[in-house]
């Protein structure tokens, strides 16, 4: 259970306030407004889900790629990644590391 | 902010009724991206559409229309009958929605003309449009099971809306007498939240095994095959065994007729009498949809994939429940999901531009018992006119797993219930 949150709640922990940022924007790539049904874009109190905002498009990326291919292990985001090609990877997480307050 | 936050209520007199229309119609510029949308019904798809489309626009005059203060939701309302919550924590205002710049019309939407590009309200008052957005969620089908109506509906308690249904029917669970009968009855497809019949009957077992360890749950149901079944079977066996008996409709277990005042439920093999009856109805889409003529022979609204575009109206855009997704099902998640996409594609559409095509995300978990959850996930994509599933991705949870999978997956519903609850409302 710890390993499946490990990598990205480290991460998390450290992201500064959000409440600024845009919830969301006009340029957002497809399948990037779905993220923040769970991955909450301004900080909520008690949730394990980490956020996507706050992290380098480099880190997004490849947490996308390690759960599509199943190296690292994952409740929901490793059948969500499969979905998910390279070009869209990249375009998901360049767009949610420009989102700074 | 709070001065953008403008009531459209019954209280107007009726001479003002033809000035607050005009306002609606003319009171915006007419520059690039300004434009009036109506967003109809403040659950997770409207209430989402409507302060997207603010964030994303804030030039737009957005008005959402819905008639009740308090939304109450589905999700996690399982738990609230089985005293795991109370309804309070079910329940969201409309503040937020206020705050991020949409009006709000305390009233019912009764008429739309797509011709001529207006709603009528309950209250009187006439709203025009650029683009409509409905999200009416579903109605049950008063017509659709003989013996099933609203006066029924108090003793054998649907509770396929979340609020006083929920209460009536954890009141019921709790006045049982230890070892008596539940019996609930699902439908046939589709319906709002697909697994939510099973969740159900997972939580209810879970506190019949605890305060009522004599009594046992009997799903009657009108499929042969239900979401995440295999994993709901396997929990059932492990955590609830000799509580559940399903039976599908290959035996016999579709409900032809009811008797509300012997709480009994009929079937073509048997007369099934219940201590108490929990009924989950047959389906369509809310009033509304079949008012405006958006709504097919099937009583659900199909759309186009892109922008979520009647196929029957132009002009008017059908979103959550209440539409015909394709492979997404009807849900919580997917509702938020297609608003926040259909919010942008409206942008795009009175701005002059075309839409790109979308990608959605749906995301649904389902808690078996408080620390057992569960989930199916799905990814999608316009294809050949419809949403369709993205091959490869999506599927259910594993049926096997090791150490903490079912627990973590509990706290993520959890998590999820929270933060999609913030979006929308917060």
């Amino acid at each position: 259970m710890r390993r499946l949150l490990l990598p990205v709640l480290a991460s998390a922990s450290l992201l500064a306030g959000l409440a600024g940022a845009p919830a969301w924007a006009a340029d957002a790539p497809p399948g990037a407004s779905s993220c923040t049904g769970c991955h909450a874009i301004r900080q909520v109190a008690d949730s394990v889900i980490p956020q996507i905002t706050g992290r380098t498009a480099a880190d997004i990326a490849n947490t996308m790629r390690q759960y599509r291919s199943g190296a690292w292990p994952s409740s929901v985001m490793g059948r969500i990644a499969k979905g998910f090609d390279e070009s869209q990877i990249d375009a998901i997480a360049t767009w949610f590391a420009a989102q700074k307050e | 902010m709070t001065t953008r936050r403008r009531f459209l209520k019954l209280t107007a007199a009726a001479s003002l009724a033809p000035a607050v229309a005009s306002a609606q119609g003319t009171g915006q510029g007419t520059g690039q991206g300004a434009g009036r949308v109506v967003v109809v019904g403040g659950g997770f798809a409207g209430a989402t559409a409507a302060r997207t489309l603010r964030a994303l626009e804030p030039k737009l005059t957005v008005t959402l229309v819905e008639p009740n203060r308090i939304f109450t939701a589905c999700p996690f309302s399982n738990g609230v009958l089985a005293a795991l919550r109370e309804i309070g924590q079910q329940q969201f205002g409309y503040d937020g929605v206020a705050r991020a710049g949409v009006t709000l019309a305390q009233t019912s939407a009764t008429a739309v003309d797509a011709a001529a590009k207006s709603v009528t309200l309950a209250d009187g008052n006439k709203l025009s449009y650029d683009r409509l957005v409905l999200a009416p969620g579903i109605d049950i089908r008063w017509d659709a099971l003989p013996g099933y109506d609203e006066a029924a509906a108090e003793k054998m308690p649907h509770a396929w809306k979340a609020g006083a249904q929920t209460v009536l029917l954890r009141q019921q669970l709790q006045a049982m007498e230890d070892g008596g009968l539940v019996v609930m009855s699902a439908p046939a497809n589709p319906f709002r939240c697909p697994p939510g019949p099973y969740e159900r009957a997972s939580l209810i077992a879970y506190w019949l095994k605890i305060w009522k360890p004599k009594s046992k749950l009997l799903i009657l149901d009108a499929k042969d095959a239900f979401s995440k079944q295999r994993l709901f079977q396997n929990a059932w066996a492990q955590l609830y065994p000799g509580i559940i008996e399903w039976v599908s409709l290959s035996q016999g277990g579709k409900v032809t007729s009811v008797d509300p005042s012997t709480l009994t439920l009929v079937t073509d093999f048997a007369r099934h009498k219940a201590a108490v009856a929990n009924v989950i109805p047959p389906q369509k889409a809310g009033a509304i949809a079949q008012q405006a003529g958006i709504a097919d022979r099937t009583g659900w609204c199909p759309v186009e994939p892109v922008a979520f575009e009647s196929t029957l109206q132009p002009g008017i855009h059908v979103l959550g429940d209440a539409a015909i997704m394709g492979g997404m099902p009807k849900s919580a998640f997917a509702a938020n999901a297609q608003a926040k996409v259909c919010a942008a594609a409206i942008v795009e559409l009175l701005a002059g531009r075309k839409p790109v095509d979308p990608l959605l995300i749906n995301t649904c978990y389902s808690l078996v018992a408080p620390d057992y959850g569960i989930s199916i996930a799905g990814v999608y994509r316009p294809d050949k006119g419809v949403l369709a599933d993205v091959p490869g991705a999506g599927g259910i949870s594993p049926l096997e797993v090791v150490g903490g999978f079912r627990a973590q997956e509990a706290l993520f519903a959890d998590s999820w219930f929270k933060t999609i609850t913030a979006e929308t409302f917060g």
